[in-house]
């Protein structure tokens, strides 16, 4: 066990070094230094600049010098706010972000649940088709249109949460959390379901209803373990799309995560912020897809006798 | 019991068996109607428009919906049937040409990875491994901010990061039916690896690669949208439905027919996409359908 997630984390260091090489190959190719637009300067100022900034030296020294403060957990200064470093926006960015990940994660994981086992339970009735189709809407609505809607019926209209804003006045974050929820509850309700099908027809399944147990127990007891595996295998990838969502969610409702400030880094063409959030991001969704795989071998038997098998 | 001694006298190829399952797939042909819909108005936009899609009517202003303006005017006075009906021709465009791409390359990949099996398989798919690591949005997002937001770019980019679950999909395919005798057929008849990929492997997965490109294309527009809608896909004055969103975001206080109206014709899209490329799937490959 311990081997394997030693083997996974081996695994992702060439994609952390891609995605950091790629970035930097990127920005750096940009038409235009990060000085290019600021008017009025004087040429002796650019190239002082670009000296304090070590943009003179050879790309592949400037890449290892970038490698190497990153493995010291240092950014680098934000080209755009010059008095901050990204380490300080992305401090400061982070946890607004993550929390809203985590709040919305949890609407997706107990509404998509409750609507998929409860499909589950009785396939082609109402009692499945109600929670689906509900579903199937909550897949095709994008978070900016459901975001936008939610604010205009419960903020602006009946006036019941507020509009804008991340934990300042009470209420504030359910309609973030929803809206950047709701969709991926839409796809566990899915999987959940699909998965939960799957295993109500094994013979176990059939063994435990003939023993007399009451539906609950064999629902939460029996089935549940192995029907949320996809939903588990789901959850890891689902963070990146969480991540990138809210983007979107944080422009809307005004909230001051890292998914607004990479926007807005991109308007300003920050480049050693946006270099520093890609590979931010990265670094994160690295982890979930690591930490969700290792959750898939704890839970699955099987899985687990392959991995230790393999000593 | 009488119909089914019909289809026995009469013989159906597997499509056609496919086609009548489609069709008794109501939710399938209802998006499959709207999606004509939706594609005739893109095609026909340029002669059936009511007006310009960068004509102002500054005096106007934003109205509601009246009979000169279906869906109401914008805050400049521009008629809003008009430009929904030029976001449709982008985000449809955007929809089919990011998609072609990417099935272009996911199937030659998969395929090829599939077929040939072995080290290159398990270096191919490494790659494609890695690649689903990185934090493709953020990438696209780059790629606008860097070399600005053309059209071109938009289709390239999209397509790029949706060939990867394509290539899975179609590599898991062709094991399967590459140990089949008709390959080995060919193989021994001296065919080469490419003119089997193409002409024996590729046609025998079509299925599988029908139902995911249906399942492609809302992604895309989505994909698009969003990046219109953050103010990094396409530029004014041309207009799509997620610079529509949000336009319509900005004044929905006021004038909420603004963000309902796009919002509507890319949820319905995306609605009818997605019915559409579930009923396929439960059409083509019974086993894969969820009931």
């Amino acid at each position: 066990m311990y081997l394997f997630i030693l083997k996974r984390i081996l695994q992702s260091i060439p994609v952390l070094l891609g995605v950091s090489l790629l970035t930097f190959i990127m920005v750096r190719s940009a038409p235009g230094g990060p000085f290019d637009q600021d008017r009025n300067v004087p040429p002796e100022v650019i190239k002082h600049l670009n000296e304090h900034y070590h943009l003179n030296d050879p790309l592949w020294k400037q890449y290892l010098d970038y490698l190497w403060s990153l493995l010291h957990g240092d950014f680098g200064p934000s080209f755009k706010f010059q008095s901050h470093t990204v380490n300080d926006l992305i401090a400061a960015g982070f946890p607004p972000t993550m929390e809203l990940a985590f709040y919305a994660t949890l609407f997706a994981l107990i509404f998509g649940l409750i609507a998929g086992i409860t499909a589950s339970l009785k396939p082609n009735s109402l009692q499945d088709y109600v929670p689906m189709s509900t579903a199937m809407i909550g897949i095709c609505m994008p978070s900016f249109v459901l975001g936008p809607l939610l604010l205009l019926i419960f903020g602006i209209w009946l006036q019941w949460l507020p509009v804008a804003g991340w934990g300042q006045i009470d209420g504030d974050k359910i309609l973030p959390s929803v809206t950047l929820g709701a969709a991926y509850a839409a796809y566990i309700a899915r999987i959940s379901r699909g998965g939960m099908l799957e295993i109500l027809s094994q013979d176990y399944i059939r063994t435990a209803r003939a023993k007399g147990l009451s539906t609950a127990r064999i629902v939460f007891v029996h089935a549940l373990r192995g029907g949320i595996t996809p939903v588990i295998s789901f959850l890891g990838p689902a963070i990146a799309g969480l991540l990138a969502g809210s983007f979107v969610v944080e422009t809307i409702f005004q909230i001051p995560g890292l998914g607004r400030f990479y926007v807005q880094a991109a308007f300003n063409r920050d480049y050693t912020m946006i270099m520093g959030c890609t590979i931010f991001f990265a670094f994160l969704i690295v982890i979930f897809n690591l930490l969700a795989d290792v959750l898939l071998v704890l839970l699955n038997p099987k899985l687990r006798q392959e991995v230790s098998g393999g000593r | 019991m009488n119909e089914l001694n019909i289809n026995i006298e009469k013989g159906t190829s597997l499509t056609q068996d496919a086609f009548i399952r489609l069709r008794k797939n109501k939710m399938a042909m209802i998006g499959l109607c709207i999606l004509i819909f939706f594609i005739a108005i893109a095609l026909l936009t340029p002669l059936i428009a009511p007006y310009t899609y960068e004509g102002q009517n500054l005096e106007l202003g934003a109205t509601s919906p009246s009979q000169q303006h279906w869906l109401g005017t914008d805050v400049l006075g521009r008629d809003q049937l008009t430009r929904i009906m030029y976001g449709s021709r982008v985000s449809l465009m955007v929809g089919f040409i990011a998609t072609a791409v990417a099935l272009l390359i996911g199937v030659l990949w998969g395929a090829t990875a599939g077929f040939l099996g072995g080290r290159v398989d398990a270096i191919m798919m490494r790659i494609v491994d890695a690649l689903y690591a990185l934090p493709f949005t953020i990438f696209i997002i780059l790629l606008t901010v860097i070399f600005g937001s053309s059209m071109l770019l938009l289709f390239l980019a999209i397509g790029a990061v949706e060939w990867l679950t394509m290539a899975r999909i179609v590599r898991g395919q062709v094991l399967t039916i590459k140990r089949q005798e008709f390959v080995e057929a060919a193989i021994t008849m001296g065919l080469s690896p490419w003119q089997i990929i193409t002409r024996h492997l590729i046609p025998n997965v079509l299925g599988p690669i029908i139902v995911y490109t249906t399942l492609t294309i809302p992604s895309v527009i989505l994909l698009e949208s969003f990046l219109s809608f953050l103010g990094l896909g396409i530029q004014p004055p041309q207009s799509s439905w997620g610079s529509l969103i949000s336009g319509g975001t900005e004044t929905m206080e006021e004038y909420p027919w603004l963000l309902v109206f796009p919002g509507l014709a890319l949820s319905l899209t995306l609605f009818s996409l997605n019915f559409l490329g579930d009923g396929l799937r439960d059409a083509l490959d019974p086993r894969a359908s969820k009931d």
